[in-house]
C-alpha cells in the first residue's frame, strides 16, 4: 500500500469531521456516558482528537503508556472498550467511509485494549 | 529566549517549547505531543505566537494568550506562564450596593495596568488574613470602577466582611475565564443563561453586547428559587434600549399566579432553568452560550447544549465553586 491510512481517510480534516460526531455518540451512550461526566469537555474533546489520529493511523504519539495512565483507575470492562469502538464504526460509517477502512481504522484501535482495559 | 516562571531558558534550533521547558526540568503535562490533545496548554503574556502553536482552540483561549507547547516552535522572544498564574493588583472598595435581599454589587476602584474583558472574573483576597474568593466583574473595561456581585451567604466570611468594607483594601488576581463577549459576529444568536449571582458574568457579556451594538437575537435566562432573586431587572430592561432583540426569562421555582407570566420585557415562567432554555431555543447549532453559576447546572447544559448541535467552541462556562454560589 502506498498511502497510509490516514492520508486516504483524508487526514486532520478527516479528523476534524468526525470528532463532535464520535464525541457526541460517546456522550449520548449510555454504557459509558457516566465516566465523562466530571470531565473539562474542552479538554476532553482534545483528547478524543487525539485518539480519532491514533486510530486513523496519523501522526502522533498516543502511546501505551499514557494510555494505560491515563485509564488504570477506571476499571474498564471489555463491554466499555467494545461501546467505545461501536461508536467509532457508527462515526466513520456516517461520514461515508468504505467498510475496509473502518476494518483497518478498528484494528489500530483494537492495539491498545490491553492498556484499557482492566479487567 | 523563553522566559517561564521567571527564569529564562534558551531554546535549541527547531525545538518545541515544550521540549525545552522538560529538558530544563520544568514540570509540564503532556500527551499527545502533537497538538491534539491541549494537555500541555501555557499561556504567553508576551511576544508573539507563531499562529500554529494556537490552531485549533477557541478563541476565548487564543484571545487570552493560550498555546499548545508541543507544537509552538517560536521564532521570537517569549514570556510564559501556566494557564491559571496571574498578576496581583491593589483595590480599594468605594461602595456597596444591596442588589436583592441576599446579594450586594461591590464597587473598587480599577487598579492601574489591569486589564479584563467584562465577564471574566477574579481571585479577591483580603489582605488581613488572605482570605480568597473568585468573583467575576460585570462592569465594562472603559468604566473607572470595578463592579462586583457577591452573595450574602449565612456565616459567609468573606460576604459578610465586604458587607461592611468600604474604604477598605482589597487585593485582585487575574483575570480570570472565558465568559466574555466575542466582537465581529453581531449578528450570532447568543444564549446567556445562570443562576444566582451567575449573573454578574451574564451582565458583562451583555453590557458588551450593548457596547458593540450586537444585532442577533440574544436570550438571557435567569434561574431563582423565588422572584426576589431575579434581581437588576430594570437595568436589563434599560439594556433592551441599545438591543432591540433582547429577550429576558425568569426560571422560578415558586411563584404566586401575580409573578408569573409576562412583567415589562420579562417572562417569568416556573420551570427548571434548562427545561425553559431548551424550550425558548430548541435549535442551538448557530448559537453562543454562556453559562454561569451552579457547577452541577453548568456541566448539565454544557453537555445538553452540545449534544443538541451547539460547537463546544462557543460555550463558554464559568461554574462556581459553593462558597461563590448564591
Amino acid at each position: 500500500m502506498s498511502t497510509s491510512l490516514y492520508d486516504r481517510l483524508g487526514g486532520e480534516a478527516a479528523v476534524d469531521a468526525a470528532v463532535d460526531i464520535f464525541y457526541r455518540k460517546v456522550l449520548a451512550d449510555e454504557r459509558i456516558s457516566s465516566f465523562f461526566d466530571d470531565v473539562d469537555m474542552d479538554r476532553q474533546r482534545g483528547k478524543q482528537k487525539a485518539f480519532l489520529t491514533f486510530a486513523f493511523g496519523g501522526p502522533n504519539a498516543y502511546a501505551g503508556k499514557d494510555m494505560r495512565a491515563a485509564h488504570a483507575r477506571m476499571n474498564l470492562t471489555e463491554q466499555h472498550f467494545n461501546a467505545v469502538m461501536e461508536n467509532l464504526g457508527a462515526t466513520l460509517a456516517e461520514l461515508g467511509v468504505p467498510a475496509e477502512l473502518i476494518g483497518e481504522a478498528a484494528a489500530i484501535a483494537s492495539s491498545v485494549k490491553g492498556d484499557i482495559v482492566s479487567r | 529566549m523563553l522566559q517561564f516562571e521567571g527564569k529564562d531558558y534558551s531554546l535549541e534550533a527547531g525545538e518545541s517549547v515544550l521540549d525545552c521547558l522538560l529538558r530544563h526540568g520544568q514540570q509540564v503535562s503532556s500527551l499527545c505531543r502533537s497538538g491534539a490533545c491541549q494537555s500541555c496548554m501555557l499561556k504567553a503574556s508576551a511576544g508573539a505566537l507563531p499562529a500554529a502553536a494556537q490552531l485549533g482552540l477557541k478563541d476565548a483561549w487564543r484571545q487570552q494568550g493560550f498555546f499548545l507547547a508541543c507544537i509552538c516552535r517560536p521564532s521570537e522572544d517569549l514570556v510564559l506562564e501556566r494557564c491559571n498564574a496571574a498578576a496581583s493588583y491593589p483595590a480599594v472598595v468605594r461602595r456597596v450596593t444591596p442588589l436583592s435581599p441576599n446579594v450586594i454589587g461591590v464597587q473598587l476602584t480599577r487598579p492601574t495596568g489591569f486589564e479584563f474583558r467584562a465577564g471574566q472574573f477574579v481571585q479577591l483576597s483580603r489582605p488581613s488574613d488572605g482570605l480568597m474568593r473568585p468573583y467575576s466583574v460585570a462592569s465594562l473595561p472603559s468604566e473607572d470602577e470595578l463592579e462586583l456581585h457577591v452573595a450574602l451567604l449565612p456565616d459567609g466570611q468573606m460576604s459578610g466582611w465586604l458587607h461592611g468594607a468600604v474604604g477598605q483594601s482589597v487585593s485582585l488576581r487575574g483575570p480570570f475565564g472565558e465568559c466574555f463577549y466575542q466582537e465581529g459576529e453581531s449578528e450570532r444568536p447568543l444564549v446567556l443563561a445562570g443562576t444566582g449571582t451567575g449573573l454578574a458574568p451574564l451582565l458583562g457579556v451583555l453590557r458588551s453586547a450593548a457596547h458593540h451594538g450586537h444585532r442577533g437575537e440574544i436570550s438571557l435566562f435567569h434561574g431563582s428559587p423565588l422572584l426576589s432573586g431575579i434581581y437588576l431587572r430594570s437595568e436589563l430592561e434599560a439594556l433592551s434600549e441599545a438591543l432591540p432583540n433582547l429577550r429576558l426569562f425568569g426560571s422560578l421555582l415558586s411563584g404566586a399566579e401575580d409573578e408569573l407570566g409576562a412583567q415589562g420585557r420579562w417572562q417569568f415562567e416556573l420551570s427548571p432553568l434548562d427545561q425553559l432554555i431548551f424550550a425558548r431555543c430548541p435549535k442551538l447549532g448557530e448559537h453562543r452560550l454562556f453559562v454561569c453559576g451552579q457547577p452541577s447546572l453548568v456541566q448539565l447544559l454544557r453537555k445538553r447544549a452540545y449534544l443538541a448541535g451547539a460547537s463546544l467552541s462557543r460555550i463558554h462556562c464559568d461554574a462556581f465553586a459553593a462558597p461563590h454560589s448564591a
